[in-house]
């Protein structure tokens, strides 16, 4: 048994403590796991809890634009299909968020689906410019019956996600969690033990030549639209049933843009970057609210301060940062400490300028 | 003789107003090496393409193992056993060179049930081992330089064991002594065994070259196209005896092909 647990402490050891980027992901998460614990203000605990839907619903762009490079540029229609479908459920039938969110998440499957199709013909600007018609679409539906679905205003009187806010950050933490972790894994081209990211980034590289490997490329995207998805998916059933309001403001252009813009920001193609991104903009948004500015004010610093990060830092703020604390050995390609003179595998000295000294 | 491999019936391509390829009969045979050849813009290129299905033919079938595979999705016809390397190099380029092997390997056609992501890198070690590119295996695929890209352009098409390999220009871009090298190797191929993991069942070869000396060493039959249609068959000897095979390479009646 002891020798049991050393194995995994072995294993925590190499694949965890021995890279610094992981540290600082685990240090983040026990921060921001542990930060009700000496905070239960109700300001702090919506941001966080909002962050984490947030960051469910960027790395699932992440996934499907960044990784597979299907970029979409509706992906609200995702996010807003399973709100107002767990909405609906919940109201009319009275279902529960336990069962509202999952089957919200495959209806937005299904929806996923729909999208996918003309993605197999088209490319670029073009497949972006489709997948901006689609929340229009359905923006027209839910006008169209306002009865059914609310209109413009929306619908309220959804159950609460849990009976408390505290419990709801950290239903959301724990399920932000595991969906970020599996789109980690799904998406991770040197896993061992899922072949989907190898796949995706093959497609994102060059369609063609991936076809030529005979990979079935209609299915990986099919897949990677599913996927994608039923993520955000679940994030937007969770924001609906905490916001306990369901209004086609998700289904705007800006919501759509969020998600690209927090993922860009963070670092596109990386999935960490995207919670960077969610997790650095979004607090930082909110906090802008507590001092007396105007809106455009407001707007004028975000769009200043977003300009100049992306000037000195073009790949994203989460892959600078890993590059200054990291540096991969040109021999064996493993991660090391940026200050360390030799890997720590194979010996070689990871850089040229050592060697003068 | 029974059924060819690979029979290309009375094929045809226009683009617009322009044909560039009429009426394109030939027959690959089960152990066979072929090389295609012809002056620039012949159609030779167009040919493989169609072949493997990246372009549908204006008119004609292709039928591999008497079944007609034209217009089918590229994927299908790879799984099917036709691998094929473009002239213009396409890797992933921001994936390792490894990884760029093991997308071939992860096609259903040689997938085994119970193949864990491991087993396969070392199938896709193998086939850069045969292409002599295994030392750069970790090195991102964008820092290669051309030939080495022609070299993992192999490498990812013999990945997938392919039963016929449509080769464009493998020898472009690589020098006297790489020629030799990767000419012997596909012999060697041609031959069949197993490679490491790896395993060939010695693939019939269609191989579209430029340099006339090298391919002619290697090959069993020559097609020569020019203009879109076929105009000589023949055994390499036959070939570089050709008067008219001469006249549209070098353009007058006399001189010589191979040097």
């Amino acid at each position: 048994m002891i020798n049991y647990f050393r194995l995994w402490y072995r294993y925590f050891q190499v694949e965890v403590l021995s890279i610094p980027s992981r540290v600082i992901a685990l240090i983040f998460f026990i921060v921001i796991g542990a930060l009700p614990f000496f905070t239960q203000s109700p300001q702090v605990l919506r941001i966080l809890i909002l962050a984490g839907i947030y960051a469910i619903y960027a790395v699932s762009w992440d996934l499907l634009a960044g990784h597979t490079g299907q970029i979409s540029l509706g992906h609200g229609l995702f996010f807003a299909v399973t709100g107002y479908i767990a909405a609906l459920l919940n109201l009319h039938l009275g279902f529960g968020p336990w069962l509202t969110i999952p089957i919200g998440a495959l209806c937005a499957v299904v929806v996923g689906l729909i999208v996918g199709i003309p993605a197999l013909r088209l490319r670029g600007f073009y497949l972006a410019l489709v997948t901006l018609a689609f929340p229009i679409i359905l923006t027209g539906i839910i006008f169209i019956y306002p009865d059914f679905t609310g209109g413009e205003l929306g619908l309220f009187g959804i159950s609460r996600l849990s009976p408390s806010r505290l419990t709801d950050t950290y239903i959301v933490y724990v399920v932000m969690l595991f969906s970020v972790f599996i789109m980690y894994k799904l998406t991770d081209a040197t896993s061992k033990f899922v072949r989907t990211g190898l796949v995706f980034q093959a497609i994102r590289e060059d369609e063609i030549s991936a076809r030529k490997s005979g990979i079935n490329t209609v299915k990986y995207k099919l897949l990677a639209y599913s996927v994608s998805a039923f993520f955000a998916g679940i994030a937007g059933g969770m924001y609906a049933h905490f916001l306990k309001i369901m209004g086609p403001s998700t289904l705007e252009l800006t919501f759509s843009f969020q998600a690209v813009l927090w993922a860009i920001f963070g670092g596109m193609g990386t999935i960490y970057g995207a919670v960077v991104g969610v997790y650095t903009l979004f607090p930082f948004m909110e906090v802008l609210r507590f001092f007396p500015l105007g809106d455009e004010i407001r707007g004028v610093l975000f769009a200043s301060v977003l300009i100049i990060i992306l000037l000195f830092m073009p790949e994203g703020i989460g892959v600078w940062v890993r590059d200054k604390i990291e540096i991969t050995c040109p021999r064996c390609k493993e991660i090391n400490i940026a200050r360390r003179k030799r890997c720590r595998i194979c010996n070689a000295q990871l850089r040229l300028d050592d060697q003068s000294s | 003789m029974g059924t060819p491999l690979l029979r290309v019936e009375d094929v045809g391509k226009n683009f617009g107003g322009l044909s560039a390829l009429s009426n394109i009969t030939f027959d690959i045979g089960d152990d066979e090496m072929v090389g295609l050849i012809g002056p620039n813009g012949a159609g030779k290129s167009t040919l493989i393409r169609i072949i493997t299905s990246v372009l549908k033919p204006t008119y004609g079938t292709v039928k591999f193992k008497s079944r007609d595979i034209t217009g089918l999705p590229i994927s299908d016809i790879v799984n099917m056993g036709i691998a094929s390397t473009a002239q213009i190099v396409k890797p992933f380029r921001r994936l390792p060179v490894i990884s760029n092997a093991m997308v071939s390997c992860l096609c259903p056609r040689i997938r085994r049930t119970g193949d864990w992501v491991k087993s396969v890198e070392l199938r896709a070690r193998d086939a850069l081992e045969f292409c002599g590119i295994a030392d750069l295996a970790l090195e991102s695929a964008s820092v290669l330089s051309h030939g080495d890209l022609k070299r993992l352009e192999l490498a990812r098409a013999i990945a997938t064991e392919p039963e016929l390999l449509l080769l464009d220009e493998p020898f472009g871009g690589l020098n006297q002594a790489e020629t030799t090298l990767i000419a012997k190797s596909l012999r060697r191929l041609h031959k069949g065994g197993r490679f490491g993991r790896l395993h060939s069942e010695g693939p019939s070869m269609l191989i579209v070259e430029h340099k006339l000396a090298d391919l002619m060493k290697i090959v069993d039959r020559v097609i020569v196209i020019d203009l879109g249609r076929i105009i000589a068959v023949g055994t390499p000897e036959e070939i570089v005896r050709n008067r008219e095979v001469v006249k549209a390479y070098i353009g007058k009646e006399e001189g010589q092909l191979v040097s």
